[in-house]
């Protein structure tokens, strides 16, 4: 859940709040849960939602030092310039096409679960990744962020 | 079946893996389609590198107080909403029965009805939240308990034959409330007069009975 929250807001102190939030929430809204999704899918929908309203509301607190990132997957890649690359390409997606990648391709969730997630079809979850990725190869086609491999 | 470059749109969706696979075949000997289909892997193989791992030794005791202040303030709210009130007449109404009961039985049995209540409380130096209390609160939750079990074996053949998602969802739903009323009552088992354990514990029995009754309404439509 911190990994999605890191992704959507961008920083460690925000997304640890709106894990917490989240849970609040959970706990808040479990008597309203009726059985029409997962119950894991329902707590990530409630993640999302409140990974968006603190991107709304613009929320910021100052970032506390924090221990390194420490075991990131596929840790080589780590300051890989095509990942640096595509964590600012993101930033200029709409946001359910964003989420649709961050769920998808970077937490690896099916499209029947994350449509579940962001309240859509499996087949829009489909196409909202498929956006999502043809932007993002654009964008970074344009930066010249494939040309290093290119060159390899 | 054979795929161009006119694919490449279709080949990249991903909904047909004939097409993918075809459209692979033909971009071996495309470079504009290879260059694009390279492009769209590194993507992914990037992608998986953004997921994000940090140590928070803070967060689940930040995330616990916090539900704990939340149940507290739910406890209090239920005075003030009629609707949330009305769930709680028929425990309320149990749990007072029963404590009337018991003190009853206790004036009678230790103070042979001679002594005024307030007396006792005076003279001894006994602690507000004795282990007789405790046990009294225990005892009341074994009651509510096995009432929730009733229902729980009621719904028991309807969950294991469950076929449906819908079936299914419920069904996780109450192995999550159970690994948690089983954690709930290890902490409690380690510190027996703590109120926020026990209202967390009350909370998550009560919605594990909500869960249920909407079970069964599921069940018969």
């Amino acid at each position: 859940m911190k990994s999605i929250a890191m992704n959507l807001l961008g920083r460690h102190a925000d997304a640890e709040d709106a894990v917490q939030e989240a849970f609040l929430r959970i706990f808040r809204g479990a008597a309203r849960f009726r059985g029409g999704a997962s119950v894991s899918t329902w707590a990530y929908r409630i993640l999302v939602n409140v990974c968006y309203d603190m991107r709304r509301r613009g929320r910021r607190r100052p970032e506390s030092p924090l221990p390194e990132e420490s075991e990131l997957r596929g840790g080589a890649l780590r300051d890989h310039p095509l990942r640096l690359a595509i964590e600012k390409a993101l930033e200029h997606l709409d946001p359910r096409e964003r989420t649709a990648f961050l769920l998808c391709e970077v937490e690896g969730f099916s499209h029947r679960e994350a449509g579940e997630i962001l309240e859509v079809t499996e087949n829009t979850s489909r196409t909202l990744l498929f956006r999502a990725k043809r932007r993002l190869q654009k964008e970074l086609a344009s930066g010249g962020a494939f040309a290093p491999a290119e060159a390899r | 079946m054979k795929a161009d470059c006119r694919d490449l749109e279709k080949a990249l969706a991903g909904e047909n893996p004939v097409l993918a696979a075809a459209f692979e075949v033909h971009a071996l000997g495309c470079a504009a389609c290879g260059r694009e289909l390279s492009e769209w892997r590194r993507i992914s193989e990037a992608a998986a590198s953004l997921r994000r791992a940090w140590e928070s030794p803070e967060l689940l005791p930040r995330i616990r107080q916090a539900l704990a202040e939340e149940s507290v303030r739910a406890a209090t709210d239920t005075d003030a909403s009629p609707r949330r009130r009305f769930v709680w007449v028929p425990a309320a109404s149990i749990a007072a029965l029963f404590v009337l009961a018991t003190v009853g039985l206790w004036v009678f049995r230790n103070g042979g009805g001679r002594e005024p209540l307030t007396d006792h409380w005076r003279t001894t130096k006994a602690p507000l939240l004795t282990d007789q209390a405790i046990d009294e609160v225990d005892a009341a939750e074994r009651v509510y308990l096995s009432s929730i079990e009733n229902l729980s074996r009621l719904a028991e053949p309807a969950l294991s034959g469950a076929m449906s998602p819908v079936l299914a969802n419920y069904r996780e739903k109450l192995v999550v409330l159970d690994a948690a009323i089983t954690e709930l009552k290890a902490s409690i088992e380690q510190n027996r007069g703590n109120t926020h354990l026990r209202r967390e514990l009350l909370a998550v029995y009560q919605e594990k009975q909500r869960t249920l009754q909407s079970l069964m309404k599921e069940v018969k439509s």
